[in-house]
């Protein structure tokens, strides 16, 4: 064995140790020792004061895995040590489909994230998620920024056919970045487009330097094809008011509406374009979205822009730094409709599924500071919550997304996370493939989609 | 089978090279497999794993230094490239040696080793085979250097980290054992009760066997899919949920069809007159299927066990559907499926070297079983 | 409980449970109830002999009947009502798949699937049973083409992705194409029509193993006395081969045939993990996941579909069942 080999063996060995420790001993081992750090310690320590749940299990699902799931146990962990419960957590790459069959099978989890909250919805009209107490639609204006759009996603209807309020949003991730090289944008003499018209002058004048602008990778096994839904989406923030959008997310107009249409044209200016893209528009819908992002760090680079969520980064080559490698700018408004600065993002809902006091007292613990500025201090997501300094955050780049989100004029949910699972998670992702790759016109897509919502009716 | 006919030197060497090329096909995709799980990621992305033991060609970036020393009106630095710790981070051992270089990222071996890059207003830089460099700049160099991209061959690299990574991660041994203690029981207890059912319809007379054979056999078209929720709510109904129970009820009953026709299809060529004769000795037939038919389709119950333990060993729905989604609970497909591809989604070589190890154990098992697998699923071959 | 003790409980409890049932039953039936002596015991002996049967196939059959024929029948049932099972709508159900195009396509490739992938794999079988058999190195042969058959479906859509990936940096086929031929890269997932082939060799690449295990056992099985004879005839090998040796196994290998028919009317992972089920790759089995646990009366419809065209092959297999028994 080399000293090399040796060495970079105990170091693997050691990270694994550390987090298999992490991960075991989850009620010993606090990431911010109590006191410590930019937290509100004193609220922390008035829950814990009069929560006591010794001795007690609580069970929470989620679709986070690996160290996604090493990331909340972290957070767990905490609830752990105030309460003295000992919280077990279990995620699943296909928790959309394991939820439901644990409903099924009767035996769902204490409390449920959902990554998606339309998802959620569809369970809440089931009856099968607990209600929150009616004062959490105050929590949420009180402490959210843009509270009431926030509290309006949390609140779907329930089986008596009259909104509540069933989940605490836990993580949010902002959708409507661009990334890019900041080295590869100086040595070309780029500009960050403020517009999107200029976004558009830029992807004509890296053609004609002899670069693809755009790396697209729509493949994800089952899921192939969920990129392009947050482009249109984007899109469709970009070129309509944002009650437009509302109406498009609920079918109040079809899917094949001229407007949305249009939007799904203006992802296609870009995506079919055999030039703008790496490999070509069909290549595009067979590269798995997390090869994708490499393109960016090669030399030459294979393109000059990926625009794709907060949490791409968990996928670039080793060693990218965020803010040197590789940064972010916001994918651009058009300056010419007058819309302001829309922003597109995502978010898991922590649910309630079994009715039980540790449940609601894990309700309690997330309408405490304390778990949202520990999810912003992980670098990971981000949160709204207003009563996090933004020294919470653990790099500038958190600062810098957490900025945006706070600083939108508009912001609106990951349109397909919201729409039932046959549109949301089915029709529209393979509707988005097959546009990408020619098979089907903007139009004959949107009809296929507007079909598929006529036969849930 | 040694015949006269098959002796011609040129019809052996047909068969031997037909037979390769068959096998060849056969087991290229799996050894690429098995390649790239010795392999890094980003080596996987560069390179195809047939050249996993060839060096690979990167291109690589990395900084001058700054010391400069007057020469002239100008200033010279000189050093190595290597010394940067940014270039060397993209190799993995020793770097070979430079091929080209640039100072743009879009063109990164514009020049040569060895030769000198005119950079324009008396600016040049000159890289080397070695790494040493010597960059003449008109402006005093300020707090960083100047970007070198290159292109140099990376030795190959083969690592167990991968494996290591999967077997010591996060569960990965309690839902090997999981698999085994779900695959074991679910390959025994068909076998058993599909024996005696396979013996009844094979060597009992009785009114609608021909009837029963033909429904059995017919149940083999069910989608398993379409069974899973409804038992799933029997389940619930009777107490039983989400469990290890469940599920070795569950692939009883789905791999019943399949063990119930190859077994009497093997029973009913055993010769009949072993069972005549026991039979007219006073043998009860309960003494006869103990005694006689049970050994004599030794054969046919291990191949049919083989099948039965692959199907589910690899099994990713069942498991799914009839255990619970605890993390302690989860079987190794179920592990891979779920839970590698999500985090790790990106890194082919993890999720090669944890197909491999949930592949080590039916492997095993075929190969120590394989002599039953033929003699096995003959009817009548027992003469 | 320690899964592992519920294991090995299980195991003793599940071998000791099935032989004591039915030596318990038997030692009932022939001891207590009918007993072979006393007046009554040629009645005894008769009456014996028409339980036992039932005896004997009695756990089989409660099995059976509740995961596969109650599911079965259930399902019938619910296909005839909605989505979420409250309202019934008849063949509401089945006259919306016919008009869906998604619905034809996956008929269309299940046709597609049920041809190819049995005649090539059984074929692929036969040559390989044959050529196996007579060489030395036959056997390690015969565990290599069997291999994929241990591999799980998860295992193998991992290992065809590094052969069909379109960056010939990945993808073996695109790497030969552009070494050997320099030709462009190709993505044979999106060929229309044609990507359909290259899923289904991966079945075949699996199935080929098990076709080839029984046809060589059916290939030992015919007597040496009979190709002795056709060789001092002055038969050569291929003469030997189909006239003589195909015939002798034929019901074997329409045995193996419909087996994996059967199996590839019913195999969706292959389609599922590579594709989705986008690009035209869509069969019956992947495109009823797309309503499973969504819209039950739909899912249950395509399922339904999915055995009444499997149920011809299933006759010709009963028949040749049938004629065995005699």
């Amino acid at each position: 064995m080399t000293s090399k080999f040796r060495t970079a063996l105990f170091c693997s060995s050691a990270i694994l140790a550390a987090s298999l420790a992490c991960a075991a001993s989850a009620d010993s081992h606090l990431r911010f020792p109590i006191g410590e750090g930019p937290f509100d310690w004193a609220e922390f320590q008035a829950f814990a004061d009069s929560h006591d749940f010794s001795g007690q299990t609580l069970d929470i699902a989620g679709a986070g895995t690996g160290r996604d799931a090493d990331l909340l146990r972290e957070i767990f962990a905490y609830f752990a040590e105030a309460t003295g419960a000992e919280v077990k957590y279990s995620g699943s790459d296909s928790y959309e489909q394991d939820i439901v069959i644990a409903v099924q099978a009767g035996t769902p989890p204490d409390v449920a994230l959902f990554p998606q909250p339309g998802l959620a919805a569809d369970l809440a009209k089931q009856g099968n998620l607990v209600p929150l107490a009616e004062d959490t639609q105050q929590w949420y204006i009180d402490n959210f920024a843009a509270g009431e759009s926030w509290a309006d996603l949390a609140s779907p209807t329930g089986p008596d056919g009259k909104p509540h309020v069933y989940g605490i949003f836990n993580a949010v991730d902002v959708k409507s970045l661009v990334w890019y090289s900041p080295e590869a944008f100086d040595e070309n003499g780029y500009d960050i487009p403020e517009s999107m018209e200029e976004l558009k002058t830029l992807t004509d004048t890296m053609v004609d330097d002899g670069l693809t602008p755009f790396c697209l990778g729509l493949g994800a096994g089952a899921g192939t094809g969920w990129p392009a839904t947050d482009w249109v989406e984007d899109f469709i923030l970009r070129t309509q008011p944002p009650e437009v959008y509302d109406q498009w997310v609920k079918n109040e107009i079809p899917f094949n509406d001229p407007r949305v249409v249009a939007a799904i044209e203006e992802y296609g200016y870009f995506a079919r374009n055999d030039d703008y893209v790496d490999g070509g528009s069909s290549a595009a819908a067979t590269i798995d979205f997390r090869d994708s992002p490499d393109g960016l760090f090669e030399f030459p680079p294979k393109c000059m822009m990926h625009r794709q969520a907060s949490f791409i980064p968990t996928f670039f080559p080793d060693g990218i730094v965020i803010g040197e490698d590789a940064d972010f700018f916001y994918f651009p408004a058009y300056e010419s409709k007058d819309l302001g600065r829309p922003v597109l993002g995502s978010g898991g809902l922590a649910t309630i599924m079994q009715d039980k006091p540790i449940a609601h007292a894990f309700m309690a613990f997330l309408q405490t500071s304390l778990p949202h500025a520990l999810t912003a201090a992980q670098g990971k997501t981000l949160t709204p919550h207003t009563g996090v300094s933004l020294d919470a955050y653990a790099n500038d780049t958190g600062r810098a997304l957490a900025e945006i989100l706070l600083s939108a004029t508009t912001f609106r949910f990951d349109g397909s996370d919201l729409m039932p699972g046959e549109i949301g998670t089915d029709a529209f992702w393979n509707a988005m493939v097959e546009y990408t790759t020619g098979s089907l016109t903007a139009d004959e897509a949107a009809a296929a989609i507007q079909a598929r919502w006529d036969s849930i009716r | 089978m040694e015949n006269i006919a098959g002796k011609k030197p040129a019809l052996i060497w047909a068969k031997n090279i037909a037979m390769a090329a068959m096998v060849l096909i056969w087991v290229i995709p799996t050894f690429g497999l098995l390649v790239s799980s010795f392999r890094d990621r980003d080596q996987i992305s560069a390179t195809g794993w047939w050249q996993a033991m060839l060096p690979v060609e990167l291109t690589a970036r990395a900084r001058t230094g700054t010391e400069a020393t007057p020469d002239g009106p100008l200033f010279r630095v000189e050093g190595n490239i290597f010394d940067d710790e940014e270039a060397r981070s993209y190799f993995s051992g020793t770097p070979g040696d430079i091929s080209a270089f640039g100072t743009r990222g879009a063109e990164p071996t514009t020049y040569p080793a060895g030769t000198t890059g005119d950079l324009g207003d008396g600016e040049t830089l000159t890289v080397n085979a070695d790494g040493s460099y010597v960059w003449i700049t008109p402006e005093k160099p300020g707090s960083r250097g100047q970007r070198v991209y290159f292109a140099a061959e990376s030795p190959p690299k083969l690592t167990l980290d991968n494996y290591r990574t999967v077997l010591s991660g996060d569960n990965m041994g309690r839902a090997f054992l999981n698999t085994l203690i779900v695959a074991v029981p679910a390959t025994f207890i068909p076998i058993l009760v599909a024996a005696f059912a396979a013996y009844s319809l094979a060597w009992m007379e009785f009114p609608i066997r021909g009837l029963l054979i033909a429904g059995i056999v017919g149940l083999l078209v069910v989608p398993i899919q379409l069974a899973l929720v409804p038992v799933l709510n029997l389940h619930n109904d009777i107490g039983v949920g989400q469990s290890f129970v469940g599920i070795w009820l569950a692939h009883t009953g789905f791999g019943m069809p399949l063990a119930v026709y190859l077994l009497r299809n093997y029973m009913a060529g055993l010769p009949r007159d072993i069972i005549e004769c026991a039979r007219v000795d006073g043998a009860t037939d309960f003494q006869i299927f103990t005694k006689i038919i049970l050994p004599l389709s030794l054969p046919a119950l291990a191949s049919f066990a083989i099948f039965q333990f692959l199907w589910t060993w690899n099994d990713l729905l069942v498991a799914k559907v009839f255990l619970p989604s605890a993390d302690e609970a989860k079987v190794m497909t179920v592990k891979i499926a779920d839970d590698l591809l999500g985090s790790r989604g990106g890194d082919w070589g993890i999720l090669a070297a944890a197909a491999f190890v949930s592949i080590a154990v039916p492997l095993g098992v075929f190969f120590s079983l394989q002599r039953f697998l033929v003699r096995g699923l003959l009817a009548g071959s027992v003469k | 409980m320690n899964p592992l003790i519920q294991g090995l409980a299980t195991i003793i409890l599940g071998v000791g449970g099935c032989v004591g049932y039915f030596y318990a039953s038997n030692l009932l039936l022939d001891k207590v109830l009918y007993p072979a002596k006393g007046r009554n015991i040629a009645s005894n002996i008769r009456r014996a002999n028409i339980i036992r049967p039932w005896l004997f196939i009695f756990p089989a059959l409660l099995v059976l009947t509740v995961y596969l024929a109650y599911p079965v029948v259930g399902s019938a049932y619910r296909s005839l009502f909605n989505r979420s099972g409250d309202e019934y709508i008849a063949l509401g159900n089945y006259l919306a798949l016919f008009e869906s195009p998604e619905f034809r396509r996956s008929f269309l490739n299940n046709a597609l699937w049920a041809l190819f992938v049995p005649v090539v794999s059984v074929t692929a079988g036969l040559i390989a049973a044959q050529l196996s058999d007579t060489l030395k190195w036959g056997n390690i042969a015969k565990s290599l083409i069997f291999m994929p058959m241990a591999i799980s479906f998860v295992g193998a859509s991992l290992i065809w992705k590094f052969v069909y990936a379109v960056d010939s940096d990945i993808g073996l086929i695109n790497a030969v194409l552009a070494g050997l031929f320099g030709a462009g890269p190709i993505d044979v997932i999106q060929i229309p029509f044609w990507n359909n082939f290259f899923l289904m060799f991966i079945l075949v690449w699996i199935q080929t193993g098990f076709a080839m295990v029984i046809l060589s056992a059916a290939l030992r099985g015919i007597p040496e006395e009979t190709i002795e004879a056709a060789i001092l005839d002055g038969a050569n090998p291929f003469q030997i081969f189909f006239r003589i040796k195909m015939p002798q196994i034929f019901s074997t290998i329409v045995v193996v045939w419909t087996t994996i028919t059967v199996g590839s009317l019913k195999i969706f992972d292959i389609v599922y993990a590579m594709t989705g089920g986008n690009f035209g790759t869509e069969i019956l089995p992947s495109y009823m996941m797309s309503f499973m646990f969504r819209d039950d009366g739909r899912a249950t419809s395509v399922a339904l579909v999915i055995m009444i065209i499997v149920l011809p092959v299933m006759i010709s297999n009963i028949r040749q069942a049938q004629k065995e028994l005699r």
